[in-house]
């Protein structure tokens, strides 16, 4: 019996794996395009103080609750969790250093990222699929504007600079949940908690932790407006360059978060 | 000039949508382009436009700016009608901060007006019609002073008393701007009170260039057949 090799699941699971790769290849190498000319697009600044601020306020203001509540909530659980154990025996001190360490360096940061991607960073991809399918962005070419520098500049400034911002916020509020969440857990002195708390943090965890958002913001701003850029075939594709933009973003925060652990600390 | 096509081909996937198309639309001319849905009627205005690559052929065009007012108007939902049609002269590198406030306040009163709908700058494309949001964007298409105006089926979805106001302003623009024009559509109507010559394709090929007049004169199989909407004749839907 002669076997049609195209009609077999080890050729369909290789062409589906086939597919997905050039898939891959396709949206890194159209990042990295998107990327180069929003950086050439730099040169001439095309866009306004306005525009700048008008996506700040959304990139900061819109995800500042959210991300507050999810560091918040997380460093008190750390603090529940860690500070009756180490108080019980004898690291009592070291807990706010612990806590305010993991923030600075590791959970603020990448729990704001996290809640970056999911609120802007979906927003930012529909935003522009949108554009994209109902020839928005086409209609911006035809008129003459380089749609990768009218949409990615505001934005991509806007989030790279913002991030920081949210990122500090966030893990002050988480060291300060900390300390609440400890006191309540162990009996914890706050004295003691902010005595370890500085005794722990240096600048260069500061400035890390400042660097670090910057290009969390730079990338997840660029991955959600790239996928956004890349939609096709109607509501279906908004829906798949969103999702695709979640994904990457959260791929990418983490893999560039391992780079700056394997730099900064190890 | 206008814009003159020469043995253009563009395929996609392997498929050959437009195969050898040469046509020609002198200043102050409408040439309306016609066919069943995929037959390359949108490829061709993408093309000329810049939106798509050619694979094979010439498109020369007399200079100057070419506008296109597409099938869905395709307005910037999140920019009011001022700021819609003062994009280009706004955002557009070269023109960027040539105008102050009061100048574009005039130019996009002017365009407005031509299109029947003044006083509209700071309404969002969502508080008009279908018929009202096609004509500001007749309006921003024009506000570079185009040499050329694509209209992607700019009666589609209109009822038929919009879709003769449209019809008017497509000839009332090509007599203000002396552009040479090309207006894809399906219906009859906005070919009869729009063009000046008539393209069909079919399967990529063109198969039919004359006048409106011919082309409901002829007793060619593909016109008799489109101008009859009949399914029996040689084009087939995919």
């Amino acid at each position: 019996m002669k076997i049609y090799y195209k009609a077999t699941y080890t050729y369909k699971i290789f062409r589906m794996f086939q597919a997905e790769f050039a898939s891959f290849v396709s949206t890194l190498g159209n990042i990295a395009l998107f990327g180069l000319d929003f950086l050439r697009g730099l040169k001439s600044f095309p866009t306004t103080f306005r525009e700048i601020m008008a996506q700040s306020s959304r990139f900061g203001v819109s995800s500042l609750p959210i991300t507050l509540s999810i560091v918040g909530m997380t460093s008190i659980i750390i603090a529940m969790q860690i500070a009756g154990e180490m108080v019980k025996q004898g690291a009592g001190n070291y807990v706010g250093m612990l806590v305010a360490i993991l923030m600075v360096r590791e959970e603020g940061v990448i729990m704001a990222g996290f809640a970056i991607i999911s609120m802007i960073g979906s927003s930012l991809a529909s935003e522009i699929a949108t554009m994209k399918v109902t020839e928005q962005i086409d209609a911006i070419r035809v008129l003459k504007v380089n749609p990768v520098h009218y949409l990615f500049t505001p934005r991509i400034i806007a989030g790279t600079l913002m991030m920081p911002l949210v990122v500090v916020v966030a893990s002050v509020f988480g060291v300060l949940g900390g300390a609440v969440a400890s006191n309540l857990a162990s009996g914890l002195t706050y004295k003691a908690y902010f005595d370890s708390v500085w005794f722990g943090l240096n600048m260069h965890d500061l400035n890390v932790c400042i660097l670090k958002s910057l290009s969390f913001g730079f990338v997840i701003t660029l991955i959600s407006c790239s996928c956004g850029m890349e939609a096709k075939d109607g509501a279906k594709g908004v829906g798949i360059a969103t999702t695709k933009a979640v994904v990457w973003s959260f791929v990418a925060i983490v893999i560039l978060d391992l780079i700056f652990a394997a730099m900064f600390f190890y | 000039m206008g814009i003159e096509v020469k043995n253009l081909v563009k395929s996609f996937d392997k498929k050959v949508i437009l195969d050898d198309i040469s046509f020609k639309v002198d200043d102050g001319k409408i040439l309306s382009i016609i066919g069943f849905s995929g037959s390359g009627k949108s490829t061709v205005l993408k093309l000329i436009s810049g939106l798509l690559e050619k694979d094979s052929g010439e498109i020369n065009t007399s200079g100057g700016d070419i506008a296109m007012v597409f099938q869905y108007s395709a307005l910037f939902d999140s920019l009011n009608v001022f700021d819609n049609i003062s994009f280009a002269l706004q955002e557009r590198k070269d023109l960027r901060g040539k105008y102050t406030r009061a100048e574009l306040e005039k130019i996009v009163a002017e365009k407005l007006e031509l299109v029947g709908l003044s006083g509209i700058e700071d309404k969002f494309p969502s508080e008009l019609s279908g018929g009202m949001q096609k004509r500001v964007s007749f309006a921003r298409a024009i506000v570079t002073e185009p040499k050329i105006i694509l209209y992607d089926e700019p009666t589609a979805g209109l009822d038929p008393i919009s879709s003769t106001l449209i019809e008017d302003y497509i000839v009332r623009l090509k007599n203000e701007t002396n552009a040479a024009s090309i207006v894809v559509t399906h219906q009859m109507s906005t070919i009869n009170r729009t063009a000046d010559s008539v393209l069909m394709l079919y399967n990529g090929h063109a198969v039919f260039e004359g006048s409106p007049e011919d082309l409901c004169r002829e007793e060619t199989p593909y016109t008799k057949q489109f101008v009859n909407a009949s399914l029996e004749g040689p084009m087939k839907m995919n």
